[in-house]
């Protein structure tokens, strides 16, 4: 049932916006109504009780300037013949307070006629006039309030069917009420978003600090303080005492002013040093004085404060928008600020035309164009934050690209250093590849040479010998070199590679060999270094094999072990005492096997000698 | 009678192979120089009347290796082998990727070096565990480049290219042997463990030596059109 008177109200609402565009646009007219333009006027509580006629509107804060009071209009009238319709009066303005008699019948009541008055009318009003009018003479009393400070007064009364009066009405209802609220949402909605901005987004500075836009508040509290302000147009019970809530209204207006004024020096960017303190003080100053003038005029009923601040005000803002627009467009010519500066010099001129309509003109129905024309405000404003938006997104993407070519140059260079740190590694590798096998080829090939040359020296050493040296340096050399090519931890590799580097001397020396090595793994853990160590140990293994065991057999045996690897160099040979102090070569083959983290073993019988080197 | 052709620039060593050659009736010296120009040039001549060059690799004005490719254009049948201090890998390698089949020891003794003439033109070459691996690692990596061989930018080249199936260039025996020779198994224990006869096992090893250089050339000529040097069917 609710929901249905509801639905109800909205779609006369509906309705009634549809008419008023059709009135608008198609310009229908009440031809049938009659209009009450002239009424005899007795003010009460004043001196004389005389009644003048006077000739509608009635303004009554112009004939009564700072004052309130109630006036009585009397309207004689005749109707000739009465419609079966039912009538209506339209009144375009009836404020501020009143009482509709009709042939002695109160027809409607709007607030009280006590100060401090609670209601307002603001709105355009058609008053149903049911059945006290008659054919005839007829008597129409309207009973008035006015209050100081207010736009009190009477505008022509429209007499006529509903139907006729409605029509009249519907015009003004329009843009007094629902264009007003229109006005008051989209403010509100860019207010709302310049708040959320100035929550949610930050300034870049350069010291990384985070700020707020204080572009984005002052945007959105003018804003809020501008719907405050319209809304107050259309509301005629204010939830606070009226008085209150007009010095929150003037306040509304003034804080409106401030704020964007603020707002464009923000856009700008306070073009001279000292202005930000001076126009802030100022404007907190306006702001403040806006508060003792409004509580003035309202509470205290001494309006010609608010007048007075009012002046202060627009002076203000009709200065401070030619400095802007000045600014923006000749100096700066920035597109953003260009646009605030034409939206503010469009409110000045409408505001320039409000003043002199409502202000200078007689006419009190005008509505106005103020509220209006300030939604370009709004629009202005979003364009700036879009700009800026765009500004802003352009900058991140730039930096963003920016930073990405300086990663990549980072990388660049790291892998480039790297590269030479791997080349760097790479070359000390070599260089201490060569200076080992130098030291090697000086222990090993040197001493065999200086050998040579002493046996040749003495004259004692038979050829036979002196080659012998020779050959064995010749053989360290290319073991030497071939170390240096040796896969990292063959050892199956090692050892085919001194068999084939020792078959001609094995045969030399009618040593039949035997070949008994596993395929093995690579020992990842044994290094060049050890590589070449465990070639010298079996070197000299076999060497011994040769030079003292008088051996006719040789066995070599390799075998993949838990951990490592077990290497056996085994001869038929005549063997040695084991447990004698060991030779300068079989200590060198040990602490050579210790050095790898190896072992190494000696058995020794006549017939079967055993080097066993085990690496775990 | 092989006929033998020396390119040494040391002239002792130069003398000492000389005199070797000379030593072994089997073989008759033709001629040696010290340089790649005088090399060259006598091969122009008489590279048809020479069965073996035995060629030093580092010349004073040049390398070895043109010798050897020069040696295997003008006379296929000449064989080539490499004097080298110590039989390196890497050098071997080369010289094997030129054309040559083998490699002498400098400080081998003059029976040895005619012994490795004579086994050489017998289908016999020489070879190490660790030139035996490098040969391994070598073939791997052909595979590995000719494996994607039907490329579609090589369309031009397929017939310079050897066939997918020859890609495969060692059979399974080749490279049971090679790798039996890197492991420091002899000839005769991998005939032995093969089955094979010694002098099988060392053709083998010759045929993977001719294989090799056959194919650095068209690895060569597959590399050359793939740069844009040869054009297939432009």
């Amino acid at each position: 049932m609710r929901k249905n008177v509801k639905t109800h109200k909205h779609g006369n609402w509906l309705v009634r916006i549809l008419a008023a565009f059709a009135f608008i646009f198609l310009g229908a007219s009440a031809e049938g109504a009659t209009t009450l333009t002239t009424a005899k006027v007795i003010l009460r509580d004043a001196p004389s009780n005389e009644a003048t006629t006077i000739r509608l509107p009635y303004l009554w804060d112009r004939s009564h300037p700072g004052k309130s009071g109630v006036a009585e209009f009397v309207f004689d009238f005749e109707i000739v013949s009465l419609e079966a319709e039912p009538y209506g009066l339209y009144a375009a303005k009836i404020a501020n307070g009143y009482e509709v008699i009709l042939n002695g019948k109160l027809i409607e009541r709007f607030g009280t006629f006590q100060w401090p008055a609670q209601q307002d009318s603001k709105l355009p009003r058609i008053i149903p006039i049911g059945p006290a009018l008659q054919a005839g003479h007829n008597e129409l009393r309207v009973v008035l309030r006015g209050d100081a400070g207010r736009q009190g007064g009477l505008s022509p009364l429209m007499l006529g069917t509903m139907a006729e009066v409605q029509q009249a009405h519907l015009n003004v209802w329009f843009w007094r009420s629902p264009a007003r609220l229109a006005v008051a949402i989209f403010s509100a909605i860019v207010g709302i978003m310049g708040l959320s901005l100035w929550l949610t987004q930050w300034r870049p500075t350069a010291d990384f600090v985070r700020r707020r836009d204080p572009l984005y508040l002052y945007m959105g509290l003018a804003e809020l303080c501008w719907v405050f302000r319209v809304t107050d147009s259309i509301i005629e019970t204010p939830p606070l005492p009226l008085a209150w809530w007009s010095v929150l209204s003037s306040l509304a207006l003034g804080g409106w002013a401030c704020l964007t004024t603020l707002f464009c020096m923000e856009l700008i960017g306070w073009p001279w040093e000292r202005w930000p303190r001076l126009l802030r003080g100022w404007m907190s100053a306006l702001f403040i004085g806006g508060f003792f003038a409004a509580a003035a005029a309202w509470i205290y009923v001494w309006p010609i404060a608010l007048t007075l601040w009012y002046s202060a005000l627009g002076l203000t803002f009709l200065l401070f928008s030619m400095v802007f627009a000045w600014i923006s467009v000749v100096r700066r010519k920035d597109y953003a600020s260009s646009i605030f500066a034409l939206a503010i010099v469009v409110n000045v001129i409408v505001g320039l035309v409000d003043l002199y309509l409502l202000r200078l003109q007689p006419s009190i129905v005008g509505s106005s164009a103020l509220y209006f024309s300030s939604v370009l405000f709004g629009l202005a404003a979003s364009v700036v934050v879009l700009l800026r938006f765009r500004a802003a997104t352009v900058k991140a993407a730039d930096l963003q690209a920016n930073m990405a070519f300086q990663v990549a140059q980072k990388e660049q260079e790291l892998k480039q250093t790297y590269a030479q740190m791997a080349d760097l590694e790479k070359r000390q590798a070599r260089i201490s590849e060569r200076s080992l096998i130098l030291r090697e080829m000086h222990d090993g090939v040197g001493m065999h040479l200086s050998t040579a040359m002493r046996q040749l020296q003495s004259g004692k050493a038979t050829d036979q010998e002196v080659l012998h040296t020779l050959g064995e340096s010749l053989d360290q050399l290319k073991l030497s070199i071939d170390a240096m090519n040796l896969p990292r931890g063959d050892v199956t590799a090692l050892l085919a590679n001194l068999r084939y580097r020792l078959e001609p001397r094995l045969r030399a020396s009618d040593i039949d060999l035997q070949w008994n090595v596993d395929l093995i793994e690579p020992i990842e853990r044994l290094d060049d270094k050890a590589m070449r160590q465990l070639q010298f140990i079996v070197y000299e293994a076999l060497s011994n094999v040769m030079q003292h065991a008088q051996a006719i057999s040789v066995c070599i045996e390799a075998a993949r072990t838990e951990n490592g690897v077990r290497l056996r160099i085994i001869d038929n040979g005549r063997g040695f005492d084991t447990s004698q102090p060991w030779r300068k070569g079989l200590m060198s083959m040990r602490d050579r096997a210790a050095g790898i983290g190896g072992t190494l073993v000696l058995q020794s019988s006549p017939g079967h000698t055993m080097v066993e080197i085990l690496i775990a | 009678m092989w006929r033998v052709f020396i390119v040494e620039d040391d002239p002792q060593t130069r003398e000492f192979f000389a005199r070797s050659v000379q030593a072994c009736s089997q073989l008759t010296l033709i001629g040696g120089v010290g340089t790649v120009a005088d090399a060259c040039a006598w091969l122009q001549q008489n590279a048809s009347q020479t069965d073996v060059v035995l060629t030093d690799l580092g010349l004073p004005d040049g390398s070895g290796l043109e010798v050897i490719r020069l040696v295997r254009r003008l006379n296929p049948g000449c064989e080539t082998l490499v004097i080298s201090m110590f039989g390196d890998e890497a050098n071997v390698l080369a010289s094997i990727q030129a054309g040559a089949l083998g490699y002498i020891h400098k400080d081998a003794t003059p029976a040895d070096i005619a012994q490795t003439i004579l086994e050489m033109k017998a289908g016999a070459s020489p070879i190490s565990p660790m030139i035996a691996r490098s040969v391994l690692s070598r073939f791997h990596e052909v595979r590995e480049i000719t494996a994607p061989a039907p490329l579609e930018h090589a369309q031009g080249a397929t017939e310079l290219i050897v066939p997918e199936d020859e890609a495969n260039l060692l059979s399974p025996r080749e490279q049971e042997v090679l790798e039996l020779i890197a492991r420091g198994f002899s000839y005769s224990e991998i005939s032995r463990l093969q089955e094979i006869s010694v002098h099988t096992v060392q053709s083998h090893i010759k045929n993977l030596y001719r294989k090799l250089a056959v194919h650095s050339k068209n690895e060569a000529v597959f590399e050359a059109t793939r740069m844009g040097l040869l054009s297939g069917n432009k």
